[in-house]
């Protein structure tokens, strides 16, 4: 059978995210192809989403990095916006984001533009806009990812004016506004809990929100990979590298919420 | 070409702007891509911008067709106009430094700027060199005419590449001509063997390696903006189809009569560059486009895009 995978179209590294899905699918099937429950072999077709239509073809969707504000902007003149929250939160399809698509997919952000910002939601988490600070700031780590398995060695990655995950949000509580932070509007509450699944070490204590961070949750480092159900997102961006094996995990985890 | 083998741990990734690697400079133009860059000259205008979808701004003093109708030399803004800008938008902002004034772009690195674009647009400070780049740890954007143009600035630093169309006249030709030079260049690069291209190289006064590089990609080996003369969504979207990445809009925006509207509708255009019903329906009613000059009418010397080597 033949999955659609989307890379949302409208602004931002999409053409990266396409290629190196390509890759990771040419590399898995040397290695471990990616099967579904009936060990029949799966095949993908990668798609560039800009309109409702092309969205409604596919089973699971990518939001590139690029610059949040334009993509929901376009978004929302394109008439995206509700069909891409029906597709993340009724619809309950894989999702991943990078970066802007990490903040959108967030259901809360701060440091936004002075008008706000609107927001797709479905991870339970408030993200820090440009936490890191502008271009000069930008960086280069590596990053353990013990998600790609215990031997699976560094992950290097490229945090362009990135955000972070700065607090887990609780369903049951409200959120507490501050002047510069949007939200996304409510769809269906999910059960699955938010997994922290990787964290960059070192930049904790530089947190101006001390509420709830990292050091509450028990552990040190800013929290730059989650998950929740079937939406995961990145704080960094793997398109900006020609490793693929983010890509072939992800893409195994959508075959698995899909097919199996 | 590739990064400079400085790959930070994250214990001493802050910032040392001289640490910036390439991949990290290269990195954000790549977010750039698919989006629309407009020249502003206050915080007012760049608030416009943003609310239009603009993926970032340019702070200048004076947009291209007030610098060609005033006349004069043209130099890097008020830092604290761009200072301003900065404070009041959250999406990457860029300035323009003159073709090898070193020291502008120093301030510009100072105060923080996302990008500088070293300008022909502006008044050229050094008569034979431009700034060596890779030393300084803000990325930049360079314009060209030609594959040889944008490979001498890729190899000097630049990160970021856009064409050199002529500034402030609404008059897209040199653009087009530029991107039609710099992809039949890069085809037939693609198509010759390793001594064709040695000699290529000498021909277009360029780095073999990089050629090599352009070669082995189809495509230069950084992201390719289209630049000068886009006054329309239309033109914005020609530019796509010749296979830009995306488009800076200088005096377009803000010489035309609903500046808001034409800026909104520059954005959906680069993203639906392919879909002719959209591109009908953002076209439409957006009023006065502003006020052409037609190149061909150009004394050699008003010509911008002649500035640079």
């Amino acid at each position: 059978m033949t999955l659609a995978i989307g890379v949302l179209a409208l602004q931002g590294a999409f053409a990266e995210h396409i290629q190196l899905l390509r890759r990771a699918v040419a590399e898995a099937s040397v290695s471990a192809p990616l099967q579904g429950s009936t060990a029949e072999s799966i095949g993908f077709e990668f798609v560039e989403v800009r309109t409702p239509g092309e969205l409604a073809r596919c089973a699971a969707l990518i939001i590139p990095g690029g610059e949040s504000t334009s993509i929901a902007l376009i978004a929302e003149r394109t008439g995206l916006l509700e069909p891409l929250r029906d597709f993340v939160k009724v619809q309950r399809k894989p999702v991943w984001g990078t970066c802007a698509g990490l903040i959108l997919l967030a259901e809360s952000a701060n440091k936004t533009k002075a008008t706000g910002q609107d927001l797709i939601g479905g991870l339970d988490v408030r993200v820090h806009r440009n936490y890191f600070g502008r271009q000069v700031e930008s960086f280069e780590a590596d990053l353990d990812l013990p998600f790609l398995g215990e031997d699976a060695g560094t992950f290097h990655s490229v945090f362009i004016r990135a955000p972070v995950v700065e607090k887990v949000l609780s369903a049951s509580l409200p959120v507490d506004h501050t002047e510069d932070m949007v939200t996304a509007p409510a769809r269906k509450a999910t059960a699955a809990p938010v997994e922290i699944l990787a964290r960059l070490p070192g930049r904790a204590r530089a947190l101006r929100d001390r509420s709830t961070t990292a050091e509450d949750l028990g552990e040190d480092g800013d929290i730059v990979a989650v998950r929740q159900g079937n939406v995961f997102g990145t704080a960094f961006h793997p398109e900006l590298t020609d490793d693929a094996r983010i890509h072939a995990w992800w893409l195994q985890q959508v075959v698995n919420s899909t097919v199996i | 070409m590739s990064t400079n083998g400085t790959t930070k741990k994250s214990s001493t990734m802050t910032s040392d702007p001289s640490q910036s690697s390439f991949a990290v400079k290269a990195g954000l133009a790549q977010m750039l891509k698919g989006g629309v860059i407009m020249d502003v000259v206050n915080a007012e205008q760049a608030k416009i911008a943003e609310e239009a979808g603009a993926c970032a701004v340019m702070a200048l003093e004076r947009v291209p067709a007030d610098i060609r109708a005033q006349g004069g030399v043209a130099r890097m803004s008020d830092p604290q106009m761009i200072k301003d800008i900065m404070r009041t938008v959250t999406i990457p902002v860029m300035a323009k430094a003159r073709i090898g004034h070193v020291v502008e772009c120093q301030i510009l690195q100072a105060i923080g700027v996302d990008y500088i674009d070293e300008s022909e647009v502006l008044t050229p400070a050094d008569p034979t060199n431009h700034v060596e780049k890779s030393g300084f740890g803000v990325p930049f954007v360079c314009g060209c005419r030609n594959l040889g143009e944008a490979l001498r600035r890729i190899a000097e630093g630049a990160a970021m590449i856009r064409t050199k169309g002529e500034a402030g006249t609404g008059d897209v030709v040199e653009a087009v001509r530029h991107m039609q030079t710099v992809n039949g260049e890069i085809a037939r690069a693609s198509s010759s063997t390793d001594s064709e291209l040695r000699m290529m190289a000498r021909e277009l006064e360029c780095d073999y390696a990089l050629l090599k590089q352009t070669a082995q990609l189809k495509r230069l080996p950084v992201v390719n903006f289209a630049a000068g003369g886009v006054a329309t969504p239309a033109d914005a979207a020609l530019m796509m189809q010749m296979g830009c990445d995306g488009v800076f809009v200088g005096s377009g925006i803000f010489k035309s009569g609903d500046a808001a509207k034409r800026a909104k509708a520059i954005v959906q255009a680069v993203t639906h560059y392919n879909d002719p019903q959209v591109l009908a329906d953002v076209s439409s009613g957006l009023g006065e486009a502003m006020v052409g000059i037609n190149v061909e009418k150009l004394d050699g010397g008003a010509r911008l895009a002649k500035r640079g080597w």
